[in-house]
Protein backbone atom coordinates (compact mmCIF):
# COMPACT_ATOMS: atom_id res chain seq x y z
CA UNK A 1 0.00 0.00 0.00
CA UNK A 2 3.21 2.31 0.97
CA UNK A 3 4.56 1.59 -2.46
CA UNK A 4 1.15 2.34 -4.40
CA UNK A 5 0.87 6.19 -2.36
CA UNK A 6 4.22 6.60 -3.54
CA UNK A 7 3.57 5.71 -7.11
CA UNK A 8 0.74 8.13 -6.82
CA UNK A 9 2.69 10.92 -5.16
CA UNK A 10 5.24 10.26 -7.97
CA UNK A 11 3.33 10.88 -10.80
CA UNK A 12 1.46 13.96 -9.51
CA UNK A 13 4.67 15.39 -8.81
CA UNK A 14 5.86 14.76 -12.17
CA UNK A 15 2.36 15.87 -13.46
CA UNK A 16 2.94 19.22 -11.81
CA UNK A 17 5.89 20.19 -13.80
CA UNK A 18 4.01 20.50 -17.36
CA UNK A 19 1.12 21.99 -15.30
CA UNK A 20 3.26 24.53 -13.53
CA UNK A 21 4.91 25.51 -16.95
CA UNK A 22 1.66 26.43 -18.52
CA UNK A 23 0.28 27.72 -15.86
CA UNK A 24 3.23 30.00 -15.60
CA UNK A 25 3.28 30.71 -19.52
CA UNK A 26 -0.79 31.56 -19.14
CA UNK A 27 -0.20 33.85 -15.91
CA UNK A 28 2.81 35.95 -18.67
CA UNK A 29 0.54 35.89 -21.52
CA UNK A 30 -1.74 38.59 -19.24
CA UNK A 31 0.67 40.96 -19.09
CA UNK A 32 1.35 40.94 -22.60
CA UNK A 33 0.52 43.30 -25.18
CA UNK A 34 -2.40 41.32 -26.79
CA UNK A 35 -2.77 37.04 -26.91
CA UNK A 36 -0.58 34.91 -28.97
CA UNK A 37 -2.27 31.60 -29.56
CA UNK A 38 -4.80 30.01 -27.20
CA UNK A 39 -3.83 32.04 -23.26
CA UNK A 40 -5.81 35.18 -22.78
CA UNK A 41 -3.60 38.39 -23.42
CA UNK A 42 -3.03 42.12 -21.49
CA UNK A 43 -4.52 45.03 -23.40
CA UNK A 44 -3.78 45.86 -26.76
CA UNK A 45 -1.72 48.53 -26.79
CA UNK A 46 0.59 48.62 -30.27
CA UNK A 47 -0.95 49.69 -33.62
CA UNK A 48 -2.53 52.58 -35.06
CA UNK A 49 -6.17 53.53 -33.78
CA UNK A 50 -8.06 54.01 -36.97
CA UNK A 51 -10.12 57.09 -37.23
CA UNK A 52 -12.20 57.62 -40.26
CA UNK A 53 -15.10 56.05 -42.33
CA UNK A 54 -16.55 52.80 -41.95
CA UNK A 55 -13.82 50.51 -43.52
CA UNK A 56 -14.83 47.59 -46.14
CA UNK A 57 -14.51 44.61 -43.99
CA UNK A 58 -14.56 41.91 -46.62
CA UNK A 59 -10.30 41.82 -45.99
CA UNK A 60 -11.33 39.93 -43.14
CA UNK A 61 -12.44 36.88 -44.73
CA UNK A 62 -8.86 36.48 -45.51
CA UNK A 63 -7.37 36.57 -42.33
CA UNK A 64 -8.16 33.28 -39.99
CA UNK A 65 -8.48 34.83 -36.35
CA UNK A 66 -8.03 38.44 -35.36
CA UNK A 67 -7.57 39.98 -31.37
CA UNK A 68 -9.91 41.51 -29.57
CA UNK A 69 -9.46 43.14 -26.39
CA UNK A 70 -13.20 44.53 -24.48
CA UNK A 71 -12.62 47.00 -22.09
CA UNK A 72 -13.96 45.57 -19.32
CA UNK A 73 -12.46 43.58 -18.17
CA UNK A 74 -9.00 44.87 -20.42
CA UNK A 75 -8.12 41.14 -21.30
CA UNK A 76 -7.86 39.89 -24.67
CA UNK A 77 -7.64 37.02 -27.01
CA UNK A 78 -7.38 35.90 -30.22
CA UNK A 79 -11.14 34.86 -32.01
CA UNK A 80 -12.52 33.82 -35.29
CA UNK A 81 -14.33 36.46 -37.56
CA UNK A 82 -16.34 37.28 -40.56
CA UNK A 83 -17.53 39.48 -42.95
CA UNK A 84 -21.40 39.81 -43.80
CA UNK A 85 -22.73 42.51 -46.20
CA UNK A 86 -19.93 44.82 -44.57
CA UNK A 87 -20.67 43.97 -41.52
CA UNK A 88 -18.42 42.26 -38.50
CA UNK A 89 -19.13 39.49 -36.65
CA UNK A 90 -17.54 37.43 -33.55
CA UNK A 91 -19.02 34.93 -31.93
CA UNK A 92 -18.51 31.64 -29.02
CA UNK A 93 -19.47 28.69 -29.46
CA UNK A 94 -20.88 25.47 -26.92
CA UNK A 95 -22.42 28.11 -24.67
CA UNK A 96 -25.32 25.68 -23.85
CA UNK A 97 -22.33 23.19 -22.55
CA UNK A 98 -20.98 23.06 -18.86
CA UNK A 99 -17.49 23.37 -20.04
CA UNK A 100 -18.21 26.25 -22.30
CA UNK A 101 -19.45 28.06 -19.77
CA UNK A 102 -16.90 27.44 -17.31
CA UNK A 103 -14.32 27.94 -20.44
CA UNK A 104 -15.96 31.09 -22.25
CA UNK A 105 -16.06 34.27 -19.75
CA UNK A 106 -15.71 36.71 -22.43
CA UNK A 107 -19.36 36.13 -23.62
CA UNK A 108 -21.03 36.89 -20.95
CA UNK A 109 -18.85 40.26 -19.82
CA UNK A 110 -19.35 41.71 -23.96
CA UNK A 111 -23.14 41.13 -23.28
CA UNK A 112 -22.71 43.28 -20.30
CA UNK A 113 -20.50 45.74 -21.56
CA UNK A 114 -19.74 45.63 -25.20
CA UNK A 115 -16.90 48.08 -26.16
CA UNK A 116 -14.11 46.46 -27.38
CA UNK A 117 -11.49 47.34 -29.45
CA UNK A 118 -10.04 44.61 -31.98
CA UNK A 119 -7.06 44.62 -33.98
CA UNK A 120 -6.62 43.54 -37.49
CA UNK A 121 -3.11 43.64 -38.93
CA UNK A 122 -1.69 45.83 -36.75
CA UNK A 123 -4.40 48.64 -36.59
CA UNK A 124 -6.95 48.70 -33.86
CA UNK A 125 -10.52 49.70 -34.59
CA UNK A 126 -12.94 50.59 -31.76
CA UNK A 127 -16.24 49.02 -31.92
CA UNK A 128 -19.21 47.82 -29.85
CA UNK A 129 -20.29 44.10 -29.57
CA UNK A 130 -24.03 43.66 -30.09
CA UNK A 131 -24.95 40.07 -29.57
CA UNK A 132 -27.67 38.79 -31.92
CA UNK A 133 -30.48 36.79 -31.18
CA UNK A 134 -32.56 36.79 -34.72
CA UNK A 135 -31.44 38.77 -37.61
CA UNK A 136 -32.64 38.75 -41.53
CA UNK A 137 -29.36 38.08 -42.30
CA UNK A 138 -28.78 35.37 -39.91
CA UNK A 139 -29.03 32.41 -42.87
CA UNK A 140 -26.26 34.58 -44.57
CA UNK A 141 -23.78 35.24 -41.68
CA UNK A 142 -24.10 31.93 -40.51
CA UNK A 143 -23.68 29.94 -43.86
CA UNK A 144 -20.06 32.91 -44.40
CA UNK A 145 -19.00 30.94 -40.99
CA UNK A 146 -19.51 27.42 -42.24
CA UNK A 147 -17.70 28.59 -45.11
CA UNK A 148 -14.87 30.32 -43.64
CA UNK A 149 -14.16 27.74 -41.04
CA UNK A 150 -14.86 23.98 -40.03
CA UNK A 151 -17.84 24.87 -37.99
CA UNK A 152 -21.56 23.58 -37.90
CA UNK A 153 -22.99 27.00 -37.34
CA UNK A 154 -26.32 27.50 -38.05
CA UNK A 155 -29.30 29.94 -37.53
CA UNK A 156 -31.02 27.09 -35.13
CA UNK A 157 -27.30 27.05 -33.09
CA UNK A 158 -27.66 31.07 -32.83
CA UNK A 159 -31.30 31.09 -31.67
CA UNK A 160 -31.23 28.54 -28.99
CA UNK A 161 -28.16 29.95 -27.58
CA UNK A 162 -25.76 27.23 -28.10
CA UNK A 163 -23.53 29.80 -30.69
CA UNK A 164 -23.39 33.86 -29.50
CA UNK A 165 -23.21 36.00 -32.09
CA UNK A 166 -21.77 39.43 -31.64
CA UNK A 167 -21.94 42.30 -34.42
CA UNK A 168 -18.41 44.55 -33.71
CA UNK A 169 -20.49 47.88 -34.80
CA UNK A 170 -19.11 50.75 -34.74
CA UNK A 171 -19.02 52.93 -32.22
CA UNK B 1 21.86 2.17 0.56
CA UNK B 2 19.40 5.27 1.25
CA UNK B 3 15.78 4.12 2.72
CA UNK B 4 12.66 4.70 0.82
CA UNK B 5 12.09 7.73 3.06
CA UNK B 6 15.27 9.30 2.23
CA UNK B 7 14.76 8.51 -1.45
CA UNK B 8 11.57 10.20 -1.36
CA UNK B 9 12.65 13.37 0.57
CA UNK B 10 15.42 13.69 -2.37
CA UNK B 11 13.10 13.34 -4.77
CA UNK B 12 10.76 16.03 -3.60
CA UNK B 13 13.80 18.27 -3.23
CA UNK B 14 14.17 17.16 -6.62
CA UNK B 15 10.91 18.31 -7.91
CA UNK B 16 10.96 21.76 -5.59
CA UNK B 17 13.93 22.58 -7.69
CA UNK B 18 12.70 20.98 -10.83
CA UNK B 19 9.52 23.39 -9.94
CA UNK B 20 11.38 26.67 -9.86
CA UNK B 21 13.42 26.29 -12.88
CA UNK B 22 10.42 25.68 -15.05
CA UNK B 23 8.72 28.38 -13.54
CA UNK B 24 12.21 30.94 -14.43
CA UNK B 25 12.45 29.35 -17.69
CA UNK B 26 9.22 30.08 -18.61
CA UNK B 27 9.36 33.67 -17.43
CA UNK B 28 12.81 34.64 -18.56
CA UNK B 29 13.95 32.81 -21.33
CA UNK B 30 12.79 33.61 -24.86
CA UNK B 31 10.83 31.43 -26.30
CA UNK B 32 9.55 29.39 -24.15
CA UNK B 33 6.68 30.38 -23.42
CA UNK B 34 5.75 30.05 -27.10
CA UNK B 35 6.85 26.69 -27.14
CA UNK B 36 5.10 26.07 -23.82
CA UNK B 37 1.82 27.34 -25.54
CA UNK B 38 1.73 25.73 -28.95
CA UNK B 39 2.26 22.20 -27.05
CA UNK B 40 -0.93 23.21 -24.58
CA UNK B 41 -2.65 24.10 -28.38
CA UNK B 42 -1.54 20.76 -29.92
CA UNK B 43 -2.96 18.86 -26.77
CA UNK B 44 -6.66 20.81 -26.84
CA UNK B 45 -6.84 20.42 -30.29
CA UNK B 46 -6.26 16.96 -29.68
CA UNK B 47 -8.27 16.56 -27.07
CA UNK B 48 -11.39 18.81 -29.08
CA UNK B 49 -11.04 16.71 -31.72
Amino acid sequence: MKIFARIVIILVCLAAIPVTAVATAAFKQRFADGPNRVFSGGPLEAGELYSGPEPDWSFVNAIPTIEMQLLNPTTSRRIWTVEYDNRLFVWSGYMNSFVGRLWKSWPGQAEDDGRAILRIDGVRYERELQRIHSDPDLAGITAAISDKYPSRTSPATVESGDIWLFEAAPR
Amino acid sequence: MISGDQAMKYFYVGIGVALILTVLAVLFVPGVDDQVELIFQRYLGRAAS
